[in-house]
């Protein structure tokens, strides 16, 4: 279709060996039609007067360019005339009728919407026979992915009469029977059996099975997507499907080699026709003989001996040889220690090595692990990328790769971690590429981070805790800054970067009860230390109406306002994985007929107000791999909360206008990953926490004390000077020794969780738990094994806009002495992520 | 709006391009962009076809998509490289990709788009009357990286009260940024700083390696005072100066053998 020739009445010719340049004389379009010449001249990027080789580059660009609009079905390029130096061209182009729309016939709504996604039909595009080819081709295999694999697609033209030089497709398609695997067959060639006296008799005894070699049913179960029907696997689509097929054909060999036979080789495969609907698979193996490893040397080894090398590889003389296993041990264990991590811990960046089959004799291989140790990198520069709302320093002061440092991998490693701890980037996106100027000795680490969602905002109405409707507006921010406040440009939709949180809250429902409470953190307070700062403020009022024993309404209420100010600090000692807290709170209580509210405590009665000041201290240890969805590392907490000690002064103080006590709180939590993938995991918790007076004739307020039981939200009645601890398969506060609450708790949980899904803007997973517990109203009665139990499961949800939500059904064991229905199946539901 | 609502659905490619025109005239680039995007195929081939492209991408800049008018931009410039228009279609992308240039603490991605857009730009139409406007553009985006660099490599200094490991940190930090930009301003308070954190890296050192890593101090000075002979931070400079020579006095009293400052980079 392209040609640049002599024109029918031109006099001269061209000579295509000899490229002579021309000055465009003129340039003309002719055959079109429809469109406009002086718009298809521009678009050529030719102009009269401009300099060209004929033939050269300018014209078969014009070409392009013409082609490139999709307009057209053939340009055709002429020298109408040559005069000296001038020429004249001539453009003759070909349209194309252009597609007006397009229709399927044959595939549902679904399937067609699908497809449309797939095919590149463009309306206004112009209908060429490459483009009705490849719409054929990728509407066929669309059908055949699907197991329609003798779908026929044909394509019918009819002009368009509503456009002028238009055409509608009718995409047409049979998709005929849906075929399924009939039957699978894997025949094995020569299964050889062990060889006497090799060094697999050594250990024959234990291999008995595969001395047999593997029945057919293993085999088969490799082959993960290509699978047979039988009428009683209902679950199995049978499905054939190419590409998965090539696959499991790998995973096959993949197997074998595993095990330790490292010649098996498929040696054919067929697929032939069983009926309209059914086809059958016949695969022939030849599996080789299984193989053991021998001698290992090491060559090339100056910093670590031969004994050092071989106590980290960890295989021995007569291991089954697996050369997946091997090379994990060589380059990247994620469950333990390997060879290369020794060395590139330590800076040693070019280290290699490469495992070398010296000799294989019968069914034993000797390997020589050829190293090649090279010298020491340090870090030169740390770049990040991809921080569109987080600030560079609170990236920057997270990692532990600093210039200057050897470079190693295991501080990229907890980096990584470090980063994925903030919650600010998508865990599965982070990326740290380490550039090595292998010139002078260094390596730049380019770390690239790809920022998500995670401000959290709840509108709730909910009903419940003897109050009726209650509403709920929170915010949390979690990548707050107030540094950015001030500029209104930086606002997007809420100025955000600088690593600090806000999070405000407001709970109400009209009179009865009222909650705000607003709380700040920054992090690295002054930008020099890892020390956080927490102010919080807050206020909450309760009404209560209530019928005393003589049926007249009693009217109460409590009004606390509360500030805290709290300092934290990550510690270096004993590991760099414990932090510090202090804080200074002070709440005020004023109150009337306490005991309507500390139910059971009649004293309660003589308390107006009161002033609690108390001072928090708390040390923990985290070393948790994802917040979301934890997968290994422990948490571990001790809270302590103490009130001067005003009775050691004054004999005849008041006992709650300063209150006074202390309290104890102590958790602990356990992450196990117990399969292969590290999905399954186990969680173990141990909570406690107790609360004393300083002197023997004290007396314990009802503030600040504990009630067990049901989902630990406080669903009853509410009181914000109570820590409301979850213990499922009961009812709500149903474990709690008086009215006012318990002075000692105890709470064992193992849950075993599994995720459906690890989406990060969705994580879901699925949990199973045993967990017991009780609350004791004062220390004569501690037992710490005398428990509630309850078994069940339950699911959560984390959304990033959200925060964690999920319910458990539990079922609790033991009945509650004087609440015979507190116990037994019992529905909870969870909101936020619970410490205890 | 009725009217709007109208004109899209109507069939009629003329009254649609005129009504496009006038809603650009009217500043309803929202409007007028949707009416063009309809029109964008049916106008392939026509004379309206290279404005309607170009009034495009201006629909999309002044409604502050600066990517999509970016590209559109670019688009432009390809597929009309003759434009009367395509030398400010070229300084309109580049201006649209620095709109895009975020605050100096953020991923600077754009920014280098921007620049490179800019050099582009500069190199094609060397006598362009933007050029002024996109010189300007050019100095403010590079200052910005200037800026980040600076921050970044201070930000190793800052965290050197948390941990004495950044010391070592901060100097190779602050050295890189002196490799990176030699003619930046705040090369005197690099150079400042790094002595700073040398001077520290020394004197938290092992006894061993002081001597040498004090000398280091020393030979930083020596650099900074030629550099710098008026600095504002030359007071401070000078004491860590003193008291590095001071160490290393005393430390060659302890081991005499070890004997000339040799200057070891």
């Amino acid at each position: 279709q392209i040609r640049l020739g002599v024109g029918s009445n031109a006099a001269t010719s061209v000579d295509y060996a000899n490229p002579k340049k021309y000055e465009i004389g003129g340039i003309t379009v002719s055959g079109a039609k429809f469109l406009d010449p002086t718009t298809l001249v521009s678009l050529t990027g030719l102009k009269v007067g401009d300099e060209i080789d004929v033939p050269g580059d300018a014209i078969s660009s014009a070409i392009q360019k013409l082609w490139d609009q999709g307009i057209l079905g053939g340009v055709d390029v002429r020298a109408t005339k040559i005069e000296g130096n001038k020429i004249f061209l001539d453009f003759f182009l070909t349209e194309r009728p252009r597609l007006s729309r397009f229709d399927f016939t044959g595939a549902t709504k679904a399937q067609a919407e699908d497809l449309q996604k797939q095919i590149s039909l463009n309306k206004g595009r112009v209908v060429t026979d490459a483009l009705l080819n490849s719409t054929r081709t990728t509407v066929q295999k669309f059908f055949q992915d699907k197991g329609y694999l003798n779908a026929q697609v044909v394509i019918r033209q009819t002009p368009d009469s509503v456009i002028a030089n238009s055409v509608a497709l009718d995409i047409r398609v049979d998709k005929g029977e849906k075929v399924r695997i009939g039957e699978l067959d894997i025949e094995r060639l020569n299964p050889v059996n062990e060889v006497k006296g090799g060094l697999g008799s050594l250990i024959s005894g234990i291999w008995k099975e595969e001395e047999e070699g593997f029945s057919e049913t293993k085999l088969k179960r490799q082959l993960k997507k290509t699978k047979e029907k039988k009428f009683y696997k209902v679950f199995t689509g049978a499905k054939f499907n190419r590409t998965e097929y090539e696959a499991d054909k790998k995973l096959l060999i993949d197997f074998y080699n595993k095990e330790g036979y490292r010649d098996a080789v498929i040696v054919s495969d067929s697929i032939y026709k069983m009926s309209e609907d059914r086809i059958g698979i016949k695969i022939v193996v030849d599996e080789g003989r299984r193989y053991y490893y021998r001698n290992i040397t090491w060559s090339g080894n100056y910093l670590y001996d031969d004994a050092m090398l071989a106590r980290v590889l960890g295989l021995e003389k007569g291991d089954v040889y697996n050369r997946e296993e091997l090379d994990k041990r060589l380059n990247y264990n994620p469950s333990g220690n390997d060879i290369t991590s020794l060395y590139m811990d330590d800076g040693y960046l070019f280290f290699q090595i490469e495992p070398v089959e010296v000799a294989v004799e019968g069914d034993s291989i000797d390997i020589e692990m050829r190293l090649s140790e090279g010298s020491q990198a340090t870090v030169n520069s740390i770049t990040v990328a991809g921080n569109t709302k987080t600030s560079d320093h609170v990236i920057l002061r997270e990692l532990r790769t600093l210039p200057g440092q050897n470079f190693s991998r295991s501080a990229l490693i907890r980096s990584q971690r470090e980063l994925s701890n903030l919650g600010y980037f998508d865990p599965e996106k982070i990326g740290m590429e380490p550039v090595p100027n292998p010139e002078n000795g260094t390596v730049d680490i380019r770390y690239t981070v790809e920022e998500r969602p995670n401000d959290q905002i709840t509108l709730s109405g909910g009903w419940g805790g003897g109050l009726g409707a209650v509403g709920t507006v929170g915010l949390v921010l979690n990548n707050f800054s107030l540094r950015k406040a001030t500029n209104f440009k930086e606002w997007r939709p809420v100025p955000s970067g600088d690593g600090q949180r806000l999070a405000l809250n407001i709970q109400a429902n009209g009179k009865r009860y009222q909650s705000y409470s607003l709380s700040f953190t920054e992090p690295w307070l002054g930008g020099r230390r890892p020390n956080s700062l927490t102010v919080s403020l807050s206020k909450s009022i309760q009404r209560f109406n209530q019928r005393d024993e003589f049926s007249q309404i009693q009217e109460s209420f409590i009004d606390i306002s509360g500030a805290s100010v709290n300092l934290g600090r990550r510690l270096r000692w004993p590991d760099d994985y414990f932090t510090l807290s202090n804080s200074l709170s002070y709440f005020r209580y004023n109150m009337s007929n306490g005991s309507t509210i500390f139910r059971g405590y009649a004293e309660a009665d003589k308390i107006r107000d009161a002033n609690n000041v108390s001072f928090i201290t708390s040390f923990a240890r985290s070393s948790i791999d994802n917040p979301t969805y934890t997968r290994s590392g422990s948490s571990i907490g001790l809270n302590v909360t103490f009130t001067p000690p005003y009775s050691l002064f004054k004999s005849t103080v008041n006992n709650f206008q300063w209150i006074e006590f202390h309290k104890w709180m102590f958790d602990a939590s356990w992450f196990h990953s117990l399969s292969g993938n590290g999905k399954l995991v186990l969680n173990t918790r141990a909570h406690f926490g107790f609360i004393g007076t300083y002197s023997s004739k004290g007396e314990i307020g009802p503030f600040e004390r504990f009630k067990l039981g049901g989902s630990g939200l406080g669903g009853g009645s509410f009181i914000v000077a109570t820590d409301y601890i979850g213990l499922r398969g009961y009812e709500d506060e149903s474990i709690t020794p008086n009215g006012a609450g318990g002075i000692a708790f105890n709470k064992y949980v193992a849950e075993l969780r599994y995720p459906v899904s690890l989406n990060p803007a969705a994580t879901v997973f699925v949990l199973g738990f045993a967990e017991a517990g009780n609350n004791f109203g004062n220390y004569r009665e501690y037992d710490p094994f005398k428990l509630y139990r309850s078994v069940g499961v339950g699911a959560r949800v984390f959304m990033a806009a959200f925060g964690l939500l999920g319910f458990d059904y539990g079922w609790g064991l033991d009945t509650v002495p004087g609440l015979p229905g507190a116990n037994g199946g019992q529905f909870h539901f969870i909101i936020g992520q619970q410490i205890r | 709006c009725g009217q709007y609502n109208k004109i899209l659905k109507s069939d009629d490619v003329d009254k649609k391009y005129a009504a496009a025109l006038s809603y650009y005239e009217k500043e309803e680039y929202e409007k007028a962009g949707a009416l063009l995007e309809d029109l964008m195929p049916l106008l392939k081939g026509r004379s309206e076809y290279e404005r309607a492209n170009f009034l495009y991408a201006y629909t999309k800049y002044h409604q502050q998509l600066y990517l999509e008018s970016s590209f559109h931009f670019i688009s432009f410039g390809q597929t009309f490289p003759r434009s009367q228009f395509a030398e400010e279609a070229a300084f309109m992308n580049a201006k649209s990709l620095s709109n895009e240039s975020p605050s100096v603490n953020l991923d600077q991605q754009s920014t280098a788009q921007a620049m490179s857009a800019l050099q582009e730009f500069m190199r094609r139409y060397p006598q362009s009357k933007y050029m002024a406007d996109a010189n300007k553009i050019y100095d403010e985006l590079s200052r910005k990286i200037e800026v980040k660099a600076f921050d970044s490599a201070k930000q190793y200094y800052k965290l050197t009260n948390y941990d004495p490991q950044y010391y070592k940190a901060a100097v190779v930090a602050l050295e890189n940024f002196r490799k990176s930009f030699p003619s930046s301003v705040y090369n005197e308070e690099a150079a400042y700083l790094r002595i700073d954190a040398q001077y520290n890296y020394a004197r938290e050192s092992i006894e061993s390696k002081q001597r040498e890593r004090y000398l280091e101090v020393i030979s930083m000075y020596q650099t900074y005072v030629d550099a710098y002979p008026n600095s504002k931070f030359l007071r401070d400079a000078e004491r860590l100066y003193s008291l590095s020579r001071e160490a290393v006095e005393k430390l060659g009293k302890n081991q005499p053998a070890a004997a000339t400052a040799t200057n070891n980079q």
